[in-house]
Parts: C-alpha cells; structure tokens; sequence
C-alpha cells in the first residue's frame, strides 16, 4: 500500500521537474492535468490503508477541480490569448531544473526534521514533496515573463500548500476544503480573465514590461 | 436573547444583494441597492453588537459562527466605512455617468463586487472557524480585483495584477501558518470538525505545540500581514490604492487592510498561549509595525502622487496598529481605538482626493494647489483628513498615538519609543509640507468648479466633527466596548 503513495509521491517530483523545465505552453497545462489527478488521488491511496473513508469523496472532488477543471480553464485562456511559448524566461529552463534539485534536496532535508506524530499518511516522503511543489510554484512565479505562467505558478504553489494541508491535519471539515477549492477557482478565473484583458490593452501578456507604477 | 438568527441574516444580506445587483436595470438602482444593503447590514450589526454587549458572545450554525466583542467592535468600524463610502459612490460616479464611463454594464460590475466584498469581510469577522477565516480573506482579494481596474487602463491592470498575485501568494502562506496551527492542536486528539474552531484553540492554548505554533505564526504574520500592507510586504499598495476609484481606495484603506490585521488579533491570543505568554509573538509584532512606520515615513518624504501619499500613510497606520498590539495592556486598547480613528481620517481622505482629482484630471501633488479657495468643501476635507492622519492635536489619532507611545513607555521599551518618534515626526513633516501646499498654494490652471451639494457637506463634517469629538471626550459605552474587546486579544493574562 504505501508504496501506490509513494509512487504518487514520485509522480508529482516528475511533474514539478516538468514545469521546471519545459517552456512549452502545452507541456505546462498538461504537467497540471497530471500532477492534479495525482494530488487528488493522495487522500484516495490513504483510505486504502484504513484512514476514514471521507477522504474519497474529497480526493475525487480536488483531483477533479485541479486535474481537469483548472487546466481546461488554462487551455481556454491560451487560445485566447494565442500564446503557445513562455520565450526567455528570466532564468533559463536548464538552470530551473538545476535550482529545483537542489531546493528539492533542502525540501527532503526539511522534511525530516519535521515530527509526524499523529500523521494521516502512510509515507514520509509526502511533507518533503508538499514543500517542494510550493516552492516550484513560487520559483515559477518570479521567473517567468508571461501572465499565464505565473497563473500556473499560483496554481502549483496551491498544490503544494493543499497536500501539505493532507499531510499535516488529515481531513479539513467538508466547508472549509470547498471553500478553499472555490478560492483557488476564482482566482484562477479573474487570472484568467485578466490575463485577456492585458493582452488587449497590450498586446502581450509579458509582466516584467508592466513596469509604470513605482515609488 | 438568542442572536443566531442575526448572525445568518448578517451573512446572507450582503450575498444576496450581490446576485440582486446583477438584476437592477439602472446604474442609480444599482447604488442605491448597495446603500439599503448597507442599512440593513449596519441595522442587523447594531442589534448583534447590543446583544453582544448585554449578554456576551452569540454562536450560530453549530459554534462556527460567532460574534464577540473584538468582532462586534470591528463589525461596527466595517458598516461605518461601508456605508460612507457607498454614498460617496454616487457622488463619485454622478460625473462619470455624464462621461459615460459609468455604464449600466459598469454599474452591475461594481454592485456584484461591491457587495461581495462586503460579505467576505463580514464572512472574516463572523467566522469561529480559522479555516473559513482564511476563505474569507481569500474571498476578499479575488472580488475586489476587478473592482480596482473597473476602468480598464494599461496602469490599472497592471496594478491589480500586481495585487492578484502578491496578495493571493500572500494568503496563501498564511494557510500554511492556519495549518501549522491546526497540527499543534494534534496532540490534544480534539474531534477533527472542532480543530480548527478559534474558540477551542484559544481555551487549549496552553497545551499546544509551542514549536509548532511559532513555526504557524511566523507564516500568518507575512501572509496575513502582506494583505495588511504591512511593510516590506507592502509593495502591491500604494499601485493598487492610487489606480482603484477612489470609494475602492477608501474601502480598502479603511477596512480590507484591518481585516487581514483583525486575522492577527486572533492568533495572537492562541500563540502566546502556546509560548507561555513570554511575549515571543507580540516581540515580532513591535517589529513588523516598527518596520512598517519607518519604511512608509521614508516613502511620503518623496511623493507627487495624493493617493499614492495616502497609501502610504494606511501602511504607517497599519504599522502603528500592529505595534500597539504587540506592546499589549494599553497598547492594545490603543490599537483597537486607531484603527477606527485611521478608517474615518483615511476614508475622508480618500474620498476628497477622488473628487479633487475628478475637477483637477490628475492626482498629481504639484497641480492640486489652493484647493482650499477653488474647492472649499473637498478641500477642507483633505486638509482636515491630512492633518488628522499625520497626528495633529486634538483630532482623535493624535490621541490613540498618545496612548501607543505611553504603552511603549509602560512596556520600557525605551528604543521602541525613539523609533515610533521618529517614524511619526518625519511623516509630521513630510505629509504636512504637502497638505499645506495642497490647501493655500497658489494654482497653476484653473481647474473645474466645484459642484457640491448636501450630501458632499455630510461627507465632510460628519467625520471631521467625529474625529474632534473623539479627540477631546471618550463616550462611555465605546470605552467600555474598547475594554472588552481588548481583553479579547489579551488572552486571560
């Protein structure tokens, strides 16, 4: 049992290390696709092993918001906006995958130091992996030029935030996890829409050129 | 008296004045819907904070909704703010309906928004649950950031793109912290749909992890505290306050920033709790707000932008907030009395910036000159609205910030206080050369005529009298609701 979750555990590694290194448009949205379905499927592997059965209900819903809702909203987006390549990021993809390796070491490195006392899930590698998609999805955040991108950069970072969330307190209270599911939504949403708008204010959606508000 | 009904019908006003505004088929409906909402919500807020009073806090829907003193008195500043600039928004927009900007298609924007937003902070200040707490504030960002590019420009968007992400990025941390929380919580084995109640962490506080409730602050003060505005994580809000129209700019300035600052007034209690009440949580507290003073003091010295020199002044404010919290005892009553001081002056600020701005075309400093003499309604406002912010005697502020330095003086901390001084004296200068400038120079162009009526009038001296009133006499029952909701925060010390 505990090796289907730390075979999940690798899959989400994998798909972060993607989204490090790919500037495929394309590629990004379908790194979500998986490391949603994957993070889903977390909660869903854990009832497996005896913890209470609530857990798939919510494990289908999340996987099913962040597998394949968020992407499609993504796709839409892109056809919109007719972006298909994230050009000259700040920092090149080849150094990305390098810094996401050695983040990926201080990640496991903090993860251990960390008390599992009371812990729901039956792999130690989970608050080690949760850290690290955080940290992706921040890393994509401040190194990428394009609007979208860095959607894809929040929404990761969720993913890290929301399996740490699993890891740490079990299940959340039904309210409380639909509630946070609806918040990522609309946010991706009014990204969304917002990433149009400044495409035709613009003509691009390149953030670093959005440069007139200082001081 | 059981006041449960009140809380629901306090929650669900707002949101179904949201979905009704999308309805209304003219722009005027639509703002005067937001205002009876208004009405109804400051009623039903009335009503629960006198039950409040009278009989201690009300719980609703199963203890995950609750109303105490710190939140009935946060409640009452959120309607006042509400309210005042809801009527602002038809002065306001009165001109940009002769522009055409002010379509029926705007309108329902702004109303959906307008009054979403209100239900989010009303959702934050009801919520017993950190979890829905934290949806809330969430909810907060993600609905008002159209509201500041409700006039699409290449600035405003990129403002509220800016704020988007800061802000939810931000957030976000600070559901690490609430979880952190929630895992120091493990130990005493509570039943899971009650972990996350603020009530039971708080009567537990002294069995939590204390390790694992630090590691949990530390991540809401920066996530909490960037949507705070608090310095340096500040750097989205001068962008989004100078772009957003100005009864935006006023609802920020004067409520979603104490919102995400009343979310610290609530774990504060809980981790010093945890820590032994050795002062770790408010030490970090003193900090930030110290940090916080300094950085916006340095900013107004170099302004050319009113409302952008206004949004500096809400981070200084904010900061003098968090400070006061953290000095505790006095400073906390200090704390809670700013921040109704800060919402009036900065809401009236605000709101005759807007308008100066309006008749002038530009928020630019060196072009609203003598605004005093071509605009007296307006200008008096900003005059009066600056000078009660930078802290002038005996306009109400220069009171709380008395009460916050006599707390630093209390406390002996002898290098918070030279701090605090300094922060405050450079803002003095700073924003009072402005103001006077703003007020008596001598106009360059001849800007549009002021046109004002009653309601303008109302929009000034209500406010400036409060302002006055509150400097010179507490009223009794407000020093008994700032005591109690003091005590709140205080913990059982």
């Amino acid at each position: 049992m505990s090796t289907s979750a730390e075979l999940l555990a690798v899959a989400i590694v994998l798909t972060n290390l993607a989204l490090l290194g790919s500037s495929r448009m394309g590629g990004l949205v379908r790194a979500m696709v998986v490391q949603g379905l994957a993070i889903g499927a977390f909660p869903v592997v854990a009832w497996a092993a005896g913890v209470s059965a609530w857990a798939v209900p919510f494990g289908l819903f999340a996987g099913a918001i962040k597998g394949l809702v968020f992407p499609w909203v993504l796709m839409r987006t892109l056809r919109r906006t007719g972006v298909s390549r994230e050009v000259e990021p700040f920092v090149s993809c080849g150094m990305s995958l390098v810094i996401g390796l050695v983040a990926f070491g201080v990640a496991v490195w903090m993860g251990s130091r960390f008390s599992l006392d009371g812990m729901a899930y039956p792999t130690r590698l989970i608050v080690p992996v949760a850290l690290f998609t955080a940290f992706v999805g921040l890393f994509l955040i401040v190194s990428r030029r394009k609007a979208l991108t860095q959607a894809m950069g929040y929404l990761v970072f969720e993913n890290g935030i929301y399996l740490f969330g699993v890891a740490l307190v079990g299940e959340l209270p039904f309210l409380v996890e639909f509630g946070i599911l609806l918040d990522a939504y609309v946010a991706l949403f009014v990204m969304g829409i917002a990433t149009y708008q400044i495409n035709r204010e613009f003509h691009h959606i390149d953030t670093d050129r959005l440069s007139r508000l200082k001081g | 008296m059981d006041g449960a009904p009140l809380l629901i019908a306090l929650l669900a006003v707002p949101f179904v004045a949201a979905v009704a505004s999308l309805l209304v088929p003219s722009p005027r409906g639509v703002l005067a819907l937001l205002f009876a909402t208004g009405l109804a919500v400051a009623g039903l807020a009335g009503l629960a904070a006198w039950t409040v009073a009278d009989h201690g806090p009300i719980f609703a829907a199963g203890s995950w909704l609750f109303l105490d003193a710190l939140s009935a008195y946060n409640l009452l500043v959120l309607v006042v703010v509400y309210l005042s600039s809801t009527a602002y928004a038809f002065r306001y927009f009165a001109d940009e309906h002769e522009a055409e900007s002010w379509t029926r298609r705007v309108a329902r924007q702004f109303g959906g928004l307008w009054a979403g937003a209100l239900g989010a902070m009303v959702a934050v200040l009801l919520s017993n649950n950190l979890g829905i707490l934290w949806v809330g504030i969430e909810a907060t960002t993600v609905l008002t950031a159209f509201l500041i590019c409700l006039h699409v420009t290449s600035v405003s968007l990129e403002a509220m793109w800016k704020y988007l992400l800061i802000c939810s990025v931000g957030v976000g941390l600070a559901f690490m912290g609430t979880l952190l929380v929630a895992k120091s919580a493990v130990p005493l084995a509570l039943d899971p749909a009650k972990t996350l109640l603020w009530t039971t962490l708080r009567d537990h506080a002294d069995q939590l992890d204390p390790a694992t409730a630090r590691a949990g602050f530390l991540f809401l003060l920066v996530g909490y505290g960037t949507k705070a505005g608090l310095a340096p994580m500040h750097s989205w809000l001068p962008d989004a306050h100078s772009q957003a129209p100005a009864p935006v700019s006023a609802l920020f300035s004067g409520f979603m920033l104490n919102a995400a600052l009343y979310c610290l007034m609530r774990y504060l209690p809980i981790v010093e709790g945890a820590c032994g009440h050795s002062g770790w949580a408010q030490g970090l507290m003193v900090t930030f707000g110290l940090v916080s003073i300094l950085v916006a003091a340095a900013f107004i010295l170099f302004q050319q932008d009113v409302k952008r020199l206004l949004a500096y002044s809400s981070v200084e404010h904010l900061g003098i907030v968090t400070l006061g919290l953290g000095l505790g005892g006095l400073g906390t009553f200090a704390a809670l009395f700013h921040t109704a001081n800060h919402s009036l002056a900065k809401t009236l600020a605000f709101f005759s910036a807007g308008r100066l701005g309006q008749s002038h075309g530009t928020h630019e400093i060196s072009v609203l000159r003598g605004t005093l003499r071509s605009h007296p309604v307006w200008g008096a406002g900003l005059l009066g609205g600056l000078l009660a912010l930078i802290g002038v005697a005996p306009f109400a502020p220069f009171m709380s910030e008395l009460l916050v330095a006599r707390a630093a003086v209390q406390t002996g901390s002898t290098w918070t206080l030279v701090l605090f001084l300094a922060g405050l004296g450079a803002v003095f200068v700073g924003a009072l050369r402005y103001a006077l400038g703003m007020a008596w120079g001598r106009a360059e162009r001849e800007p549009l005529p002021e046109r004002h009526n009653a309601l303008d009038v109302v929009l000034v001296v209500v406010p400036l009298v409060t302002l006055l009133i509150l400097g010179l006499w507490m009223p009794a029952p407000l020093e008994a609701a700032l005591n109690q909701a003091a005590l709140v925060i205080g913990g059982t010390r």
